[in-house]
């Protein structure tokens, strides 16, 4: 996948030399450090997609020729209907927030609920 | 369900049979569901958000506390900001790019649906907590400006729950923009259909992108500054404390490193939507399409250098590194501006309401930008930073840039979203009354930052030649809520009158208009070929279109 | 599309009306570090009007003359370029070129208003605390400081000698404020554990307003205080009345 490389690697340099720049001029740590994860993280991903991204033959999207036709038979991916996981996730935070102002009675609640809808949530992705 | 180019329409099994009415909104992986839902929830928080400077410009209109003392002002301009910042421009420009990214790259969904659900009900979480920590704790809500700055927000000046909840609020918000991030970034790398190269793609979706990778890169940094103030204000830690052998300067860094490149994430998609919106209007193609791109690449990368321009009065860091890095983020934006002024050249221009919204844009984000070169130069800023001339110099940009961006999108694919249009004639009233609305309210704060009025004052003394603006800004106020009011009104009539809309009203280029409005399911039934950045023109216009290929990139 | 160019009439008449002074408000400086601030000011205001006036004027021209004329076919469409790579080249140079300039006029006069002068004639420590100042003249064995602030209650005075350099040494008692004179064109924070020092050098007598402009908590509004600049002479008699008991305001 030879485009998605491209730019991971170019925003890796960039985030790197950007970084360099910035200390030899400032010297201060705070924005080096910042900045030079900036670089890392696409970097590291990057190395990932190296190892375990498809093989590099060129995609229909990166044909400048291709034709609907081209892209016969690809599979475009699954596309789950829909799901209640995520709406009971975030009820269960907002309740563990609201513990905070309400009353620590709350709390179990709340970490009940988190706790359920991320099971619930790990058992569909599974399925 | 698993979908290939054949089954792009699959019949639905018993099993997959979805729901009606509300239980399928709130169980939606469908990313134009998705969208609408964010868009919705923004808006509304627009209002509250507005709502809340509405009282603050009723206070200010004249001298003497008349309506709200310090305690509950402070509350507010921090709510304020919180609000518009995080929980309606950002997540506008979010539900945009849910909504928009599929359709115009040609894909059936995001590549992650439940991700981008989550990510949807985090935002909804993070507006809940921000709520909760504005109103409902003992003391007042959290009263320390919307950064949050140590020492004042720390355990002995700020205690009380409403900072935590804001921190967590704010958390599962950061949280919400690393998941729709990423769903973005990889959808349009490996999503597009056939032909659609990165250099065909509208530049709505390549704004979507390097705003998708400014929040990645952002959100973190900020992350760890808000643990560590939880910290200092929980567990005893001495990170900001200068006491304890910490230092509050290192949370502006922190902070800001978010900070700056979070107002590009609020202007970018919405530079994006003009885009969309004034070749179409013109009846031209985008000129300079390369220079769009790269000009949108080098504002992303320069955004992530310039934080500390916010830090210029504070004496402790490199001043010209950061003014240098501040002038030269103008020259790509000063070239987006010629080249929209290009596509207008020699085009045909038709007034509607989404253009209107788009002139009216580039209008006012000139001001916001020749005003934001001021705030780069150190000196300048000396005098111009933390006084009305810089309160101005943001709305400028986000309201008169951002939010007139948000209309220009709503007037514009509302009926591609619906199927019916909404009215062009209130639109032009809605239009009218924001635009002189804004620079009624907004102009004066120019003035009276100049005459030395500081922000986040809750009053001020007569005498110093503040009433007079003040009192005129706070009156622009009131034509602004007769605008949006007007806009609700154009809501609520459009539905009911249902005026169809077709397919393609406007003449549109990129693949969205290639589609029924609203689309089907999974977006497209048949796909047109894509030689061009705007595919859905060529394929209605072959007379026009390009035989040899246009922009060859990888 | 009128009621575009009724907003942009209103727009220019509040730009004329608020320019009617100073150079659109922004105070001329009365101190030797101000006024240079107020030069650089005027070249960046007036060569901000000049990119207003040519951008303005280009969206304006196409607006008026490419716009689509009533009755004339729907589906007519411009002409359509697309690209004009020199002159794209060129209005990307041309900012480039601007964007120097004023960045090495600010970086100079970074230099001269921020210096700090090898002997400053007098040093005023600046302590900001919430909500009020505490100011002192070391060498003199003076001390004003705030009554607690609060609406209606005026801020501390202190004087400064005209002509000559006074030191400032500002730090925070408690969270971060600013100390900020709008006729001087500067502020600095206030910063807890850290000293920041800047030169004052006044040209104008007068009584010039103060306020602290980092948000401080509830009472940041009425942290304001008064500086009075008065001949050396007139400073010195003040410093001789308010030491050696400690000067309370």
């Amino acid at each position: 996948m030879r485009v998605a490389l491209r730019y991971l690697w170019s925003f890796a340099a960039f985030g790197l030399a950007f970084g360099t720049l910035y200390y030899l001029f400032t010297e201060e740590w705070v924005g080096s450090v910042a900045l030079w994860f900036l670089g890392v993280a696409p970097a590291i991903v990057a190395l990932w997609w190296r190892r375990h991204g498809p093989s590099a033959a060129v995609r229909t999207s990166d044909d400048a020729e291709a034709s609907p036709a081209s892209s016969e038979g690809e599979s475009l991916g699954s596309f789950p209907a829909g799901t209640a996981w995520p709406l009971f996730l975030v009820l269960g935070v907002i309740v563990t927030g609201a513990s905070l102002v309400y009353g620590l009675l709350l709390l179990p609640v709340g970490a009940t609920l988190i706790t359920w809808a991320i099971v619930g949530l790990a058992r569909e992705s599974r399925g | 369900m698993s979908l290939t180019t054949e089954r792009r329409h699959p019949v639905p099994s018993p099993a997959d049979r979805p729901h009606g009415g509300p239980v399928a909104w709130l169980t939606t992986t469908d990313h134009k569901k998705i969208g609408l839902l964010y868009c919705v929830t923004a808006f509304t928080f627009f209002l509250i958000g507005g709502a809340l400077a509405g009282a603050m410009r009723a206070e200010l209109a004249g001298t003497g506390n008349q309506l709200v003392g310090p305690q509950a002002y402070n509350t507010l301009f921090t709510v304020h900001g919180i609000i518009m910042i995080f929980l309606f421009v950002a997540p506008f420009g979010v539900g945009l790019a849910n909504y928009l990214v599929p359709l115009q790259i040609g894909a059936p969904d995001m590549a992650f649906p439940r991700l981008n659900a989550m990510s949807y009900w985090f935002f909804v979480g993070g507006g809940v907590l921000v709520l909760l920590s504005s109103f409902a704790t003992d003391a007042g809500g959290v009263a320390t400006g919307w950064y949050l700055y140590p020492p004042l927000s720390g355990p002995r000046y700020s205690p009380g729950v409403g900072p935590d909840l804001l921190i967590l609020g704010l958390a599962l918000i950061a949280i919400s923009t690393l998941m729709s991030g990423v769903n973005v970034i990889t959808t349009t790398f490996l999503m597009r259909a056939p032909g659609m190269t990165m250099w065909r793609l509208p530049l709505f979706t390549w704004n979507a992108v390097v705003t998708a990778l400014l929040g990645l890169v952002a959100f973190p940094p900020a992350m760890a500054a808000f643990v560590l103030l939880l910290f200092d204000r929980r567990l005893g830690g001495q990170a900001f404390d200068p006491l304890g052998g910490g230092d509050p300067i290192v949370y502006q860094h922190l902070f800001w490193f978010l900070g700056h490149p979070e107002v590009y994430i609020l202007i970018l998609p919405f530079f994006g939507v003009i885009t969309e919106i004034i070749p179409v209007c013109s009846r031209k193609r985008l000129f300079g399409y390369t220079g769009f791109v790269l000009a949108t690449l080098a504002i992303g990368a320069l955004s992530t250098g310039v934080w500390a321009h916010h830090m210029f009065t504070t004496g402790v860091v490199d001043n010209p590194f950061f003014s240098a890095m501040s002038f030269a983020i103008a020259v790509p934006t000063g070239v987006k501006f010629f080249n929209w002024i290009g596509t207008m050249w020699g085009g045909r221009l038709s007034f509607r309401v989404s253009m209107l919204f788009s002139i009216g844009f580039l209008l006012n984000f000139l001001i916001g930008g020749v005003t934001g070169v001021m705030l780069a130069s150190p000196p300048l800023d000396f005098q111009l930073s933390d006084s009305y001339f810089l309160v101005s110099h943001f709305h400028y940009t986000i309201m008169g840039g951002s939010v007139f961006g948000i209309f220009a999108a709503i007037y514009f694919w509302w009926p591609k979203a619906f199927g019916y249009r909404l009215s062009e004639r209130l639109g032009r009233g809605v239009f009218a009354f924001l635009f002189i609305g804004f620079n009624l309210t907004f102009w004066p704060q120019f003035v009276v930052g100049l005459r030395g009025m500081p922000r986040r004052i809750v009053d001020y003394a007569p005498g110093l030649g503040w009433e007079t603006p003040n009192l005129v800004s706070s009156l622009g106020v009131v034509v602004l809520s007769l605008g949006v009011l007007v806009f609700l009104v154009d809501v609520v009539t459009a539905r009911r009158r249902r005026t169809p809309a077709g397919d393609d009203p406007w003449g549109g280029h990129s693949l969205e208009w290639a589609t029924t409005s609203p689309p089907p399911e999974h977006n497209f039934t048949a796909l047109p070929r894509i030689r061009s950045e705007r595919p859905a023109f060529d394929m209605r216009h072959p007379e026009v279109s390009p035989s040899s290929p246009p922009m060859e990139r990888s | 599309m009128r009621r575009a160019w009724t907003g942009r009439l209103a727009a220019v008449a509040f730009v004329a009306a608020s320019s009617c002074s100073s150079s659109f408000g922004m105070p001329r400086g009365s101190t030797e570090q101000g006024k240079d601030i107020f030069d650089l000011w005027q070249i960046f205001f007036w060569a901000g009007i000049g990119v207003a006036a040519i951008v303005y004027g280009l969206i304006g021209w196409s607006l008026l003359r490419y716009r689509r004329r009533r009755n004339e076919d729907e589906t007519l469409l411009g002409r359509q370029f697309h690209a004009n790579v020199p002159l794209e080249i060129i209005y990307t140079a041309i900012p480039v070129v601007i964007v120097i300039v004023l960045f090495v006029l600010s970086y100079r006069t970074e230099r001269t208003a921020s210096s700090l002068s090898a002997s400053p004639d007098v040093t005023l420590r600046a302590e900001a605390f919430s909500w009020g100042w505490r100011f002192g003249f070391p060498d003199q064995g003076v001390e004003v400081v705030s009554q607690p602030s609060a609406e209606g209650v005026p801020g501390p005075e202190i004087l400064l000698p005209l002509g000559e350099t006074t030191r400032i040494e500002l730090t925070s008692n408690d969270v971060i404020h600013a100390f900020w004179v709008p006729d001087f064109l500067y502020k600095r924070d206030a910063l807890p554990g850290r000293i920041n020092r800047f030169d004052v050098t006044p040209t104008d007598l007068g009584t010039f307003h103060g306020v602290c402009s980092e948000f401080c908590g509830l009472h940041h509004a009425y942290m304001t205080f008064t500086v009075r600049v008065v001949s050396p002479a007139a400073f010195d008699a003040w410093i001789a009345s308010e030491a050696p008991a400690g000067g309370l305001a």
